[in-house]
């Protein structure tokens, strides 16, 4: 079987190589001239290349090839035993060497070549890109800004042509010629101190490009300092004391970017941390949180996590209540705890967490039960679903006050 | 004897037309079935020839489905559009169903008269509304009628032998294979075999005088006779199911089914789950189940007695999980694939011509006289009228089944989304549609964009979704853990999918989106929310294609059509013949054999009373379960579950009248009480399921412990709530709960902060973006990173400040490597991050590698499921080194911070806190990211919590946190050698950026606690807005 197949094949292949012989022997090159010979030219000029031959004109055809692409042509005319050939549009527009074959019957009978140049006189456009589009302030960044000058048929200009760069920050406008060189020219704008935004232009053989731009950012925030407001210092839990920072500026003086977070970190004298967030505007940070409910001492310092951090500031907060009643009823599973009264013997305003942890007379958790107060009070009722007859410690936690009762607890409430 | 026209059939006809044909406008696109056969017909309508289909599940082949209804959908759509393809298709399959039923009727009973009562019965059975109005099955509906058609013909084949016969019912067996391959393959086996039967018994009686005659050995002679004809059929049938849709078991063959078991109603024990019963049960089998032991009786008579077998079999096998005879039968791997509903449709439209000659009988045969005879006249019409009443109830049930329990959600309206893909490239990265019900189908049919998920799990082939039990991510909530966990992948590592844009029409899952990193775009205006993903590349120009080879592309395209229009041609004769009685035809043998009905057995008519008595018992035990379980107030259990049930639907007017009156709560407070909770269980959570323990019950008062499982977007809430219970009047009340009276000190104040905004593409343009409207990628710096072991999983740990002057949405992806730099696994940061931050902001961050789900071990695949949702990767060797990718884009939403640590006491509980909301808006959904330092304040690992209920403005949430133990703990790398930001390394980003970094800033933000394994740990915030103002 697979012998069969190879015979095939060799019949195949002996039939393909007999064919080619066969050509190669028959062909005689005929006497071709050329008559108008261009081998330089503009790009977008129109070029035709003319020959002199006495071969059969129909089966002639030009080869040309560059950087677009390759094809073959037909003559367009022929009159007089010339014929023309009349070079496409697309590859007269391109910039560079173009070659040509003669071909006859698939033999090569003549070649040569043209050259397009650059057309600048023509039009220049530039193509320009300029990044990153935001830097920071200082000595190390920049932006750069990268042109590639082009003819009106997208042909980068020569090596060396000359190209004009200005750049503008706040009342400066500063200008300097860089040249071309492999196709396009950069130029690296440097970073300035202070922040702001840098528009830079280039111009070249008298077209401007458009205007380009990067944003120069504060550079790292540097120490600064806060301090704490408000409207009293006693330990309410419902006051909102608020930190604010002076304005936090970097080391070149310029005003850290708006939205820059900013940490208060809240130590309080039982060495707990607490923190609260502020975000800068104009270089203002501003974070808010609740008063303590109990009396307390705190330490605030302020972070821009890495770059700065703040002095330590320092809030005292006094007891706003500095007892409360407790009031049983109801063979005592009703307990009615204050009035709470704050720091002017006003009632507390409604929200002070109440908390009663309950233990059995061998002082062993059974559980908790936590309410608010409300016009200055709370009501704990301990339902005989809820508790059994018997003796309880309860412990009665309130503003950090706390309160410890032994109570036989009886009676039936609910009918 | 002239031939009149059959006055019924002509009857059934216009009813049934206009009964379903104007019923279908209303419930046809909301069946579940009917969307997904409109987005195939689109295929076929724009690339005939190619099976690929790109749009769903990452590409997949139609061929995984017959093409007929399709293809001839897609033919009319050129008409009309694709709807109108749609109802044209359903009208013809009406008209098929209803001259299907009569044809078949007149073979079984042999009478024209009956066979018209059958018409008339199929106009009205609940099987085929259900089938039709509720499911959709537009295919199946089609085959099983055309099914009918051909049994006439394959009778009088088997019968006669006539060439003709052979002719016709091979061509109509043809088109039935083209427009649902089960159908024929299990009507072979239940129809066409006691068909066949049928008809060579009725060759054998022609043999002897009476059927008491016809034993075995002459009906074994006769078939001996008649079985070059059955083979023949046979043979041919088997071609014709082979042949006309080759190119199915061609792709069958290719890519098998890999998809696990997807749980179905059809397969439940009716009896545990009611709804399942009620559906795939009691609707289809209708007041049939009154009449059941007449089926049973005229079924296992000697004619019908193939019939009776294969009856009997459909039945049992129609009862899904509630008997384990079905199982048994089908073995376990069919039974898992099969939805077994389709049983009992057989088996109904089986009973169709014996119900249609027991009500003839009923009508106007012996039936009627016997009833007259015994019970009197009135009884009869009573009667007559109570089982027309139950089918027409029946019926209309079936019909407003939608309406009033809606399975699908409210309709959405497209075009807004069709549009929102078709401009500005959108379609250039898959969407997910979340919520969308079937509906997602016909989106997927109108737009050519295309999405990860799909309506057709047969055809799946990524491995996430084949691997999970669950119809569609779309609806992922409705499988619990599972559907969540599977989502929850999608929307972590989106860049493998290319996904980027999500349509939500429930809000339930904008919590899970938010938490993986996702943003809120714009609401469109027919309210869909749509969420995109930073940092997503679109989809490839070049997408992988499963070809096939050409033949079966044109096989594929012709056959179906071409099946329709044979049978149409060698048929049209015969339909010309009967519609217009222009020629006189011989009257087939089967018209012989009507049966005179002059005596109905006394026996049977009583037995069939004590039957319906049966059933009625059986109806009302249920009826009196469901209202013993379901009346609120009887017990203290049933109040705590109507409390609860009433809370989960937010019916809280419902919930407010369970709460004990003496507590003189009035209903406009409670409703205000309830109204400023939110929160995830309060807002996003479902009800999985409720634990009641009730204790220290007395006559009048009682202790519930209820214990709640919610299933919420994120994670599985545990919850153990006490309530006091109380009696009164002999209802159960609920003791109502005190509520927070803390008030915020301002009424009106101000804040001011830093918005942003993005302009996207600054000039109108259908081009690339232009270069100046790209804006840079913001600069990040990773502070450390470590890969570590803890409980056996391995984690990739760190933290990371965005160093630059801008927001920044981050997405960082760690990937493993063994000693010998093999990869082994990678995977993104899904919520233990905070994926938006702002200027010089720092986040700590975990990597968990989650693998696909259980696709390696799909034996041991978990009958309950992982709360976590998460399937870590089995790793084959020890990851010594990882890599971090990370990557900053430039983020303007969700970039709230105000949330403050307002007090923190560590207790024998754990840590009790406060959080402070200082800001404007409502913080939802709070998140606590804890991580855990050294002594040398190194981080040694990251945990976080999600608090219940939300931060309202100036008020405070308490929270409890239960610190770890990380005496387990491994570090196995420390480095920040393989870090990259933005694609660059993270050294060279601190050198430039941070050259003076001050380190000591990490410490001095930490909490000191001596813990297990550990010395500081810190507490960061992350909010979820749910409605931002």
């Amino acid at each position: 079987m697979d012998g069969k197949i190879l015979y095939i094949l060799a019949f195949i292949l002996l039939g393909c190589s007999n064919k080619k012989e066969e050509q190669t022997t028959s062909f005689t090159k005929p006497a071709v001239e050329i008559i108008s010979n261009t081998t330089n030219s503009i790009a977008g000029e129109a070029i035709t290349l003319v020959f002199k031959t006495e071969a059969n004109v129909n089966t002639i055809k030009l080869y040309i090839k560059n950087a677009f692409g390759s094809t073959f042509l037909s003559p367009t005319i022929s009159e007089n035993e010339n014929i023309v050939f009349q070079i496409p549009k697309n590859y007269t527009r391109i910039a560079g060497p173009c070659r040509w074959k003669l071909l006859l019957e698939g033999h090569n009978i003549q070649e040569g070549k043209f050259d397009v140049a650059t057309n600048a006189p023509k039009a220049t456009y530039i193509e320009s890109y300029f990044g990153p589009r935001s830097v920071t302030a200082g000595y190390n960044d920049y932006s750069m800004l990268t042109i590639a000058p082009t003819d009106a048929f997208d042909n980068p200009l020569d090596d060396g042509t000359k190209i004009t760069v200005k750049y503008q920050f706040q009342e400066n406008i500063d200008e300097t010629e860089i040249e071309t060189e492999s196709f396009f020219a950069f130029y690296n704008v440097r970073s300035t101190l202070k922040s702001g935004r840098i528009l830079v232009t280039a111009e070249c053989n008298g077209t401007t490009s458009k205007e380009l731009a990067t944003i120069v950012y504060p550079d790292n925030a540097t120490d600064f300092t806060i301090s704490g407001t408000s409207a009293h210092n006693y330990a309410d839990g419902n006051q909102i004391i608020t930190f604010t920072s002076d304005i936090i500026k970097d080391k070149y003086g310029n005003i850290v970017t708006n939205g820059t977070l900013v940490t208060f970190v809240i130590k309080t004298d039982k060495d707990a941390y607490l923190y609260t967030i502020g975000t800068t505007i104009n270089g203002i940070a501003e974070a808010k949180t609740l008063h303590p409910d109990e009396a307390a001492n705190w330490e605030i310092q302020a972070f821009v996590t890495g770059a700065a951090e703040s002095n330590t500031t320092n809030f005292t907060f006094n007891a706003a209540i500095k007892d409360y009643p407790v009031h049983f009823s109801k063979g005592n599973r009703n307990l009615d705890i204050g009035p709470f009264e704050s720091f002017m013997k006003q009632l507390i305003p409604d929200g002070l967490l109440t908390q009663l942890d309950i233990y059995d007379a061998n002082g062993t958790y059974i559980d908790t039960k936590k309410t608010t107060s409300k016009n200055g009070v709370c009501t704990i009722f301990l339902g005989e679903h809820f508790l059994e007859d018997g003796d309880y410690i309860l412990k009665l936690t309130a503003a950090g006050i706390t309160k410890e009762f032994r109570k036989n607890i009886h009676g039936d409430t609910v009918k | 004897m002239k031939k009149k026209t059959n006055t019924l059939l002509i009857l059934a006809l216009i009813v049934g037309l206009a009964f379903h044909g104007s019923a279908i406008f209303f419930t046809l696109e909301s069946t579940y079935d009917a969307l997904i056969h409109l987005f195939f017909a689109d295929h076929y309508a724009s690339s005939w020839f190619d099976p690929w289909e790109y749009r769903w599940y990452t590409g997949f082949t139609v061929q995984s489905y017959p093409p007929l209804v399709h293809q001839l959908i897609g033919i009319l759509s050129y008409i009309g559009g694709l709807k109108f393809g749609m109802y044209t298709v359903a009208l013809i399959a009406i008209v098929l169903f209803i001259t299907g039923a009569y044809r078949y009727t007149l073979l079984m009973t042999g009478s024209r008269r009956i066979a018209g009562y059958g018409a008339v019965m199929a106009v009205f059975s609940s099987t085929f509304v259900e089938t039709l109005h509720i499911f959709g099955q537009l295919p199946s509906v089609s085959a099983l009628s055309i099914l009918l058609h051909a049994m006439t013909e394959i009778y009088l084949w088997i019968k006669t032998g006539k060439t003709r016969y052979f002719i016709t019912s091979a061509t109509m067996l043809a088109v039935t294979v083209t427009s649902h391959h089960v159908t024929p393959l299990f009507g072979m086996v239940f129809f066409i075999a006691p068909l066949m039967g049928m008809a060579v018994m009725d060759a054998a009686r022609e043999k002897v005088a009476s059927y008491k005659a016809l034993t075995f050995k002459v009906f074994w002679g006769t078939t001996l006779q008649h079985f070059w004809r059955i083979a023949k059929f046979g043979g041919t049938a088997i071609f014709l199911l082979v042949f006309c849709i080759f190119p199915y078991w061609y792709n069958s063959k290719r890519n098998p089914i890999t998809q696990v078991a997807i749980p179905h109603g059809s397969r439940d024990n009716f009896l545990e789950i009611t709804s399942s019963g009620l559906v795939f049960f009691l609707i289809p089998w209708g007041v049939f189940l009154f009449i059941l032991p007449y089926f049973f009786y005229r079924y296992f008579s000697k004619r019908y007695v193939f019939f009776g077998l294969s009856f009997t079999l459909l039945t049992i096998l129609g009862t899904g999980g509630t008997t384990p005879i079905p199982r048994l039968m089908l073995g376990e791997m069919a039974f898992n694939i099969l939805t077994l509903d389709r049983f009992t449709l057989w088996a109904t439209i089986m009973a169709l011509p014996i119900f249609a000659e027991f009500a003839y009988r009923m009508v106007e045969g012996d039936l009627k006289t016997l009833i007259q005879e015994k019970f009197g006249g009135v009884y009869h019409r009573v009667l007559g009228g109570l089982i027309a009443g139950g089918m027409l109830f029946m019926v209309l049930f079936t019909m407003t089944l939608g309406y009033f329990r809606p399975s699908q959600p409210a309709k959405i309206k497209m075009l807004p989304i069709v549009n929102f893909l078709g401009a500005d490239s959108h379609d250039s990265w898959r969407y997910l549609p979340l919520g969308f019900g079937d509906q997602m189908a016909w989106l997927s049919a109108q737009s050519g964009a295309m999405t990860v998920d799909g309506n057709y799990h047969s055809a799946r082939r990524l491995p996430e979704l084949t691997t999970r039990a669950i119809e569609r991510i779309e609806n992922s909530k409705f499988r619990g853990v599972e559907g969540i966990g599977s989502l929850q992948q999608f929307l972590t590592v989106p860049e493998k999918y290319n996904l980027k844009y999500i349509f939500s029409n429930d809000k339930f899952y904008d919590p899970i989106l938010y938490y993986c990193g996702w943003q809120r775009l714009q609401q469109l205006e027919n309210g869909i929310m749509v969420w995109e993903k930073l940092n997503v590349a679109p989809i490839p120009q070049i997408m992988p294609k499963q070809d096939v080879p050409t033949i079966m592309k044109i096989m594929w395209g012709v056959i179906p059509l071409t099946t329709v229009l044979i049978a149409i041609f060698v048929n049209i004769q015969m339909i010309w013949v009967r519609l217009l009685k222009s020629r006189k035809t011989p009257v087939h043998s089967f018209m012989k054999l009507e049966l005179p009905y002059n005596k109905f057995p006394s026996k049977l008519l009583t037995f069939s009373h004590w039957w319906a008595l049966v059933v009625l018992i059986c109806i009302g035990y249920g009826m009196y379960i469901f209202y013993v379980k379901n009346v609120a107030q009887l017990s203290p259990n049933n109040v705590v579950e109507s409390y609860y049930d009433a809370l989960d639907f937010k019916e809280f007017s419902t919930a407010h009248s369970y709460l004990d009156p003496e507590d003189n709560i009035d209903i406009a407070q409670y409703m205000l009480e309830v109204s400023v909770t939110d929160g995830i269980l309060s807002s996003y959570a479902k009800l999985d399921s409720l634990g009641i323990e009730i204790y220290d019950e007395t006559e009048n008062s009682a202790k519930a412990k209820v214990a709640t499982r919610w299933i919420t977007p994120l994670e599985n809430v545990f919850n153990n709530d006490y309530h006091e219970l109380v009696k009164r009047k002999n209802k159960w009340y609920i003791k109502s709960k005190k509520v927070d009276n803390d008030i915020p000190p301002d009424q009106l104040f101000t804040a001011n902060g830093t918005t942003y905004y993005n302009h996207g593409r600054r000039k109108i343009t259908t081009q690339e973006t232009y270069h100046e409207d790209v804006l840079k990628q913001p600069v990040l710096e990773i502070l450390s990173a470590k890969l570590v072991k803890y409980k056996g999983q391995y984690s990739v740990i760190g933290e990371l400040q965005n160093v630059d002057n801008t927001p920044a949405d981050v997405v960082i992806k760690a990937t493993l490597y063994n000693d010998d730099d093999k990869e082994l696994a990678n995977y993104n940061a899904k919520h233990q991050i905070k994926h938006k931050l702002m200027p010089k902001e720092t986040t700590t961050f975990k990597i968990n590698f989650e693998g696909i789900a259980w696709s390696s071990t799909k034996d041991t695949l978990p009958p309950t499921f992982d709360p976590d949702q998460f399937t870590p990767v089995s790793f084959e060797e020890r990851p010594t080194k990882f890599n971090l990718q990370s990557a900053g884009n430039t983020a303007n939403t969700d970039l709230y911070k105000h949330v403050a640590l307002q007090n923190l006491k560590y207790t024998d509980q754990g840590f009790e806190g406060v959080l402070f909301n200082s800001g404007v808006q409502e913080v939802t959904i709070p998140q606590l990211i804890i991580s855990y330092y050294d002594e040398n304040s190194e981080l040694l690992w990251v945990d976080h919590k999600f608090i219940t209920e939300g931060v309202r403005i100036q008020r405070k949430q308490f929270f409890n946190y239960k610190p770890l133990a990380l005496d387990s703990l491994e570090i196995i790398s420390s480095s920040l050698e393989n870090c990259f930001v933005n694609g660059l390394p993270n050294k060279a980003i601190a050198d430039k950026i941070f050259p003076d970094r001050k380190l000591i800033h990490g410490k001095q933000q930490t909490q000191p606690f001596k813990g297990k394994g550990y010395d500081y740990l810190k507490f960061e915030i992350n909010s979820y807005i749910g409605n931002p103002k």
